[in-house]
């Protein structure tokens, strides 16, 4: 990517077609269009979860609230489980997202790195994981689970979500790109065991990429909803996406409490995303690009 | 030793992925093979029925319009949404565009939301009498009837219009990054033959991103052949089964008919067709070869 910016500032003597002014209207009024299409949903779900629940569905409709009010988070939070839906949410997200990040470079480094008798087809099997459907391993896995006991959500929320072969290749590209091999040969000379040099010169030198499998892991499954939906009965063990959908399903359609709740679970994921957001959306494209 | 070492090193970096690849995917599809062959109410012991299952299936008519209704939602991403992210690509990636990041990462959003938070808004945007977009359309053009959820055709638009609202934004990183990667001076030289805008388009960019726009396509199928969370959330798979997916038709097999047994063939088939197609299409594209 910084070979492209930087390519653009070298001068050009003449430079290609320059886009006339009715065509960057054309361009601007476009995106800003789509701008819009995308952004005004999300300003008028945050505007409404401020509005008094007689306001939600005014016409016409005011971006603004007036009155604001934040009695409807009040409600939320003190007449629901919420922090419970969340912690749940956040921490078996964190731990699929240690465990996957872990499996995933381990993996990377190997298949970057390393030749090995039987290399090609087990790069094959991995990669062809990728094209297994979800559906045909939900029912097989639920009755797995309950029957060998370990339906706790701390255990089985997670399960799902470890062994992305997405993140392999992610990682397999992007050691490839930005590893050389001469500082794995500098670090063997000076004695160093195979999982040391993983450990010590591999993943500090991975971290940017790091950074964006782990962002991609944790929303995978800090957002899944069908795999909680079939294993969690127990309310309070619902992840935040099936408490919010009980409330929502609930007969009143309470989207005085619904709104706030979906506000709320949005903000950690949309904050994670605007911070790292360059590693992540960088990470993502490299081995696509590379590939 | 130390060769000994870095000899059986790379297996033990990749034996975690294999060891869950194996627990939770492999044993499950051959768990299902099994079940597919049963009928069973998820108590006792399963009774061997042979292919009846599948049998069943081909003479369901529910699952022959899930196929349908899924086909419908891969035709809409292949030809929909993979386009109008090369589309939106290509706008930004003109030269000197500014606020280029503020676009790129807007429509991105929405796929860092949770389907359930996405399923709120628009059940709120598109609700027969109270909804935004139907308030608008009646202040416009003094018309706004339309039952966006409960008309089988315009259910199914609605759902295919919110697929293109959470995945453009995503598939655009990758032709964006694909499309800078392009060397500039190829547009130079095919400007040099006198190649106009459509023409360095069909003979420079398609064939310079290839390869990323084969990694797009099959992820898209892959990702539209087992959708679910849409559907369920939004329609519930309705009105009647007029957004059934396959997925949805797994799950409703199972989890609300526990019909365990029929489930799991209707959950092969799909592996069948997405697993073989994919497998075709990777093939045919020579996408995930071993670097």
């Amino acid at each position: 990517m910084s070979a492209t910016r930087a390519r653009t500032r070298t001068p050009r003597p003449a430079p290609r077609r320059r886009r006339s002014i009715p065509g960057r209207i054309a361009l601007y009024g476009t995106l800003t269009l789509l701008l819009v299409v995308f952004a005004a949903p999300l300003l008028w779900a945050l505007s409404g979860s401020f509005k008094p629940r007689g306001d939600i569905f005014d016409y016409p409709p005011t971006l603004v609230p007036d009155p604001a009010t934040t009695e409807n988070y009040r409600n939320l939070l003190t007449g629901q489980p919420f922090w419970s839906w969340f912690a749940i949410s956040v921490v078996t997200a964190l731990i699929a997202t240690t465990v996957a990040v872990l499996v995933c470079a381990l993996a990377g480094f190997a298949f970057a790195k390393y030749r090995f008798a039987g290399k090609k087809l087990l790069f094959g099997v991995m990669f062809s994981s990728l094209s297994v459907p979800f559906a045909v391993i939900l029912v097989p896995l639920f009755i797995l689970v309950v029957k060998s006991g370990l339906a706790n959500p701390w255990f089985a929320l997670v399960v799902p979500w470890v062994a992305p072969a997405f993140g392999i290749f992610m990682m397999q590209q992007y050691i490839i790109q930005s590893i050389p091999d001469e500082i794995l040969e500098a670090a063997r000379l000076d004695g160093a065991g195979e999982f040391g040099i993983f450990l010590r010169v591999v993943l500090p030198l991975l971290r940017p990429s790091l950074g964006a499998l782990a962002v991609w892991q944790f929303l995978q499954s800090y957002n899944s909803f069908l795999w909680p939906l079939v294993l969690i009965s127990d309310v309070d063990q619902y992840t935040l996406p099936l408490g919010l959908n009980i409330l929502f399903r609930a007969e009143s359609r309470a989207f005085d409490l619904v709104l706030p709740g979906a506000v709320l679970a949005s903000v950690p994921t949309i904050a994670v995303f605007l911070l790292l957001r360059k590693q992540l959306l960088e990470g993502l494209s490299a081995g696509a690009v590379k590939g | 030793m130390a060769s000994r070492g870095r000899q059986w090193a790379p297996y033990a970096f990749i034996a975690p992925f294999y060891l869950l690849y194996g627990l939770f995917m492999v044993v499950p599809i051959g768990v299902a093979c099994y079940l597919s062959l049963t009928e069973w109410v998820g108590l006792g012991t399963p009774t061997f029925i042979g292919f009846a299952n599948f049998t069943d299936l081909a003479r369901d008519t529910s699952f022959h319009t899930a196929l349908g209704n899924s086909l419908i939602f891969v035709l809409v991403s292949l030809f929909l949404v993979v386009p109008a992210a090369l589309l939106i690509a290509q706008l930004l990636n003109t030269r000197g565009l500014r606020a280029r990041d503020l676009f790129r990462v807007t429509f991105f959003i929405p796929m860092v939301l949770s389907p359930i938070v996405i399923a709120l808004l628009y059940s709120l945007l598109l609700d027969r009498e109270y909804g935004l977009v139907n308030s608008v359309l009646r202040a416009l053009f003094g018309w706004g009837g339309a039952d966006w959820l409960g008309d089988p055709t315009l259910a199914k638009v609605s759902i295919s219009f919110v697929l293109l609202w959470r995945w453009t934004g995503y598939l655009t990183i990758f032709f964006l990054a694909a499309l800078q990667a392009v060397p500039r001076e190829l547009y130079e030289s095919a400007e040099l033959d006198g190649a106009g805008t459509v023409r360095q388009f069909t003979t420079v960019t398609l064939p310079a991103i290839r390869p990323v726009t084969a990694f797009v396509v099959v992820t898209s199928f892959i990702g539209a052949a087992q959708l679910f969370d849409e559907p369920y959330l939004i329609t519930g798979g309705g009105p009647g089964e007029a957004t059934l997916t396959v997925a949805q038709f797994v799950y409703r097999a199972a989890f609300e008919r526990q019909q365990f047994g029929y489930a799991a063939a209707a959950g092969l088939v799909l592996f069948a067709v997405v697993f073989g197609l994919s497998q075709l299409l990777n093939r045919l594209l020579r996408i995930g070869r071993t670097a």
